[in-house]
């Protein structure tokens, strides 16, 4: 059965009681609205996740040689192939990995890598190249130009109180919120409550920020609303990533007109006694994202979702005197799932013995997977989005 | 009056109360004179950035320090530095006009800085040169460790040049990109060679990197050094053309009129590239004036702050709030997204900024829950916290002391026409709530908020 068609049959006449009268009216169409679009959510690993102690290569030498005291150990390792393993805090993962909703795609970079934070996170929002300086993100622009079910302000949303660089585009922008209930406490300050209805000149600006204001006032109203359709029955860990992903669950069994969300978890910058805050953030990320998979197989929206994680780069093969690790390059990148064409490893890991001056070097371009998640999965033509061709991979 | 409120908020953060009801009357010139009179007299920015920098730790003191104490001061500092500038701004301590240009400066040669030392030495260089002549300021930046050192000419030495700076002050800082090659890139980038900064901070030309050799760069030969390179691109009129483009589309419209500009360009040119009289010209003209120029801009994050401030002068009880809402908002002090600096215009806006700004008269004239938090800074493994209130003294005794004798109605009509250059109807959930009230300095705070959550109150 087509999730839709459950939805016509079961859900409607339930949620229809729980909500205000006032939404009632347009509701109903918009759950019965075809999407033709999937579901994409961005996982963002802020600070440089140590991919490396992430998916650790547990038979090499040289990984030990460099990390004396960081390596971890073989017998602690998650073992999933014969070279490759999981962080020991990753269990969640690894059961992903072994029911077949996870691809693993090694040494993802970029030519010329940058080594700020702040400028390899901007290129991989904005699909730059290393030398050139965009002002809309890469999902900005597929809202801009190519999206045909985005209308609504809120098509993107951003788990977050500021919208991300890779949701703004040039006439489009993605949403932020962190949660409907902040959100609407802000659209119903008073004031703005009735400028709405104050009269205003049709300047240019003067009519912009009247228009999102407006927008903004309503998609609050339908995302509270929308918060209250569905309740989920995963226990998800109480962490703050945690609320974030349960939170974009439930709205994706509502059914909300959204159709990509965007997560972040920082914290990763580990130049310094690594070892306790990674184990911390990678069980954070593995819990939740376990909890997160399970809530879509019970409402049978794995086919329909696919996760991308990412960090803006990896960090150092050598650890260095403080117990930690410093800015890297190429990493590894994570997609979820239940409609994968390439379960588990989609290529080897690093290769230690060939460094850049310490760094591991790309195999694997980012924009070439953006380009699959455009093509493949959002059926728009990537080349447009990405201002150039890349390579799909056989990954969906 | 909607003219002189027009040339203060470019030229500016608007007007203080005080000033607004000594000045609204003036005539152009006379507010365009006193603009340019006050930039020339002003000692007090210079002065407040040697304050500054006498009160950061001394390099012994440093030594002492492990990396990561050392970090967290820096941040600590900057944090007090980046307030101290946007409160300078806002209570309007030294000239409006020479806090205009060095931010605007600061979003043209948009440069990241961690250390609170090079962000005031780069500071004094925007002070120093921002309303003088192009050619040293873009000099001074060239020397500028805080710049050498973002732009990586630190590794530009005559072996293993690096191309960075180089490109970067061809492609945005003087003459956009098309108007050079790849050969050019790679020959200025020669000429840079040793333009480097040592461990205290200061300039040092490190002779031994630099490439001494034959270099040909935009048809002249030669042994050409970095000054050389700066020479060269200001005799190009493609440099004026687009230094004034971006000038125009700052100060006075994102939409471009060629025709104005390529005047204007011209007389940038002949003047060798003086700022100050460009500025002039420009706040001068009668075209400056147009409807089409006035009450149309989006205000940055920072004018928003600093003119918000202005008219409210206020204290937080932490430095951190004002580096949070920046945050929030999208534009933070000495923290530009990438080179290119901020893009501006309707790229402030989105849903959550829009809110942040309309909410921010409630969070601060009425103590409301803000409950704010900004995105992780990506270089910490510290959480975030979060702001519930923003916890914030204000002075409202000018505009009590001002509006008090006045009748409720009348006040917010003059307070409106004070605080909007974009005029706006005033909301009728106030008029009615004023109507009701009849006491002027106890709904004081009601009709800020009312005005303030306008979103023409957003523009300039």
């Amino acid at each position: 059965m087509k999730r839709r068609d459950f939805l016509k049959t079961s859900a409607i006449s339930s949620t229809a009681a729980l909500l205000p009268a006032f939404l009632q009216a347009y509701t109903p169409q918009r759950l019965y609205r075809s999407r033709a679009e999937k579901i994409l959510v961005v996982v963002q690993l802020s600070g440089g996740n140590d991919g490396l102690n992430t998916i650790v290569p547990y038979q090499n030498d040289l990984y030990y040689q460099n990390r004396p005291s960081l390596g971890i150990a073989k017998d602690e390792v998650l073992k999933v192939s014969d070279e490759l393993g999981f962080h020991p805090a990753m269990e969640g993962l690894q059961s992903l990995y072994d029911e077949g909703l996870m691809s693993i795609v090694n040494s993802v970079g970029y030519p010329n890598p940058d080594r700020s934070h702040f400028r390899s996170m901007d290129i991989w929002h904005t699909a730059s190249g290393s030398d050139e300086y965009l002002s809309t993100g890469w999902l900005g622009r597929y809202l801009d130009r190519h999206c045909t079910d985005c209308d609504q302000p809120h098509a993107a949303l951003e788990v977050d109180d500021a919208l991300s660089l890779a949701l703004k585009g040039e006439k489009r922008n993605g949403f932020a919120m962190s949660s409907p209930a902040h959100l609407k406490r802000m659209a119903d300050n008073r004031y703005l409550k009735l400028v709405a209805d104050h009269p205003h000149e049709h300047e240019e600006n003067v009519a912009y920020l009247y228009k999102t204001l407006i927008d903004t006032q309503s998609s609050a109203d339908y995302l509270a609303a929308q918060a209250k359709v569905h309740q989920s029955r995963v226990n998800y860990p109480t962490t703050e990533f945690g609320k974030d992903l349960k939170q974009i669950a439930e709205l994706i069994t509502a059914d909300t007109d959204t159709h990509i969300y965007y997560v972040s978890l920082s914290g990763f910058d580990t130049h310094a006694a690594q070892k306790r805050q990674q184990q911390r953030l990678l069980q954070q990320y593995s819990e939740g994202m376990k909890a997160f998979m399970e809530d879509l197989r019970q409402n049978n929206l794995l086919n329909d979702t696919l996760v991308l994680t990412f960090s803006e780069f990896g960090r150092r093969v050598k650890q260095n005197a403080s117990g930690g690790t410093d800015h890297g390059t190429a990493n590894n990148l994570f997609l979820m799932g239940g409609n994968l064409r390439q379960k588990g490893f989609f290529n080897a890991g690093p290769d230690l013995s060939r460094l850049d001056a310490g760094d591991l070097q790309y195999q694997i371009d980012f924009r070439q997977v953006y380009a699959t998640v455009l093509n493949d999965w959002l059926n728009v033509d990537a080349a447009k989005v990405l201002n150039g061709r890349f390579t799909g991979l056989p990954l969906l | 009056m909607q003219q002189i409120k027009h040339l203060h908020w470019r030229a500016g953060f608007g007007l203080s109360p005080e000033n607004w009801q000594e000045r609204q009357h003036w005539s152009i010139p006379q507010a365009v004179d006193h603009l340019f009179a006050e930039a020339d007299q002003d000692q007090a920015i210079k002065v407040a950035i040697a304050d500054a920098t006498e009160q950061l730790p001394q390099i012994f003191e440093l030594m002492k320090m492990d990396k990561e104490d050392r970090r967290k001061d820096a941040r600590k500092m900057l944090i007090v530095n980046n307030s101290d500038w946007i409160q300078m701004m806002a209570k309007g301590q030294g000239s409006s006009l020479k806090h205009r240009m060095m931010l605007f400066w600061h979003g043209h040669f948009a440069c990241r800085i961690t250390q609170p030392k090079l962000a005031l030495q780069q500071l004094t260089v925007l002070e120093q040169h921002g309303l003088g002549y192009f050619r040293d300021l873009v000099l001074g930046i060239a020397k500028d460790p805080a710049m050498i050192r973002y732009l990586n000419n630190q590794q530009n030495r005559k072996r293993t040049p690096n191309e960075n700076f180089a490109r970067e002050l061809m492609e945005l800082f003087t003459i956009g990109r098309g108007h050079y090659t790849e050969t050019d890139v790679k020959e200025a980038a020669r000429a840079f060679t040793g333009w480097s900064s040592n461990r205290e901070g200061e300039y040092v030309f490190v002779k031994f990197q630099h490439d001494f050799g034959t270099k040909n760069f935009l048809g002249k030969t030669g042994n050409l050094d970095g000054t050389d390179i700066i020479d060269r691109l200001l005799e190009q009129k493609e440099t004026a053309l687009f230094l004034t483009r971006k000038i125009y589309r700052y100060f006075v419209n994102e939409h471009l009129d060629e025709e104005k500009v390529a005047f204007l360009a011209d007389q940038f040119y002949q003047s060798d590239y003086h700022i100050g009289k460009l500025m002039r010209t420009i706040f001068s003209s009668d075209w400056f004036y147009e409807p089409r120029n006035m009450g149309t801009q989006i205000k940055s994050p920072i004018v928003l702050l600093a003119g918000v401030l202005r008219s409210l002068p206020t204290e937080f009880a932490n430095p951190t709030a004002l580096r949070l809402v920046q945050k929030s908002l999208g534009q933070v002090l000495f923290n530009p997204p990438n080179v290119a600096g901020w893009p501006g215009g309707k790229n402030w806006i989105d849903n959550s900024t829009l809110l942040l700004r309309l909410n921010l008269p409630v969070f601060l004239l009425q103590a409301a829950d803000a409950d704010l938090s900004a995105k992780a800074d990506l270089d910490t493994v510290q959480k975030q916290r979060r702001l519930r209130t923003l916890e914030a003294q204000i002075d409202l005794t000018v505009l009590e002391k001002w509006l008090g004798p006045e009748q409720p109605v009348q006040a917010a009509r003059k307070l409106s026409e004070y605080l909007l250059v974009r005029p706006a109807k005033i909301p009728d959930l106030l008029e009615s709530e004023l109507a009701r009230n009849g006491n002027t300095r106890r709904t004081l705070p009601m009709m800020l908020v009312g005005l303030m959550s306008l979103p023409e109150y957003q523009l300039c």
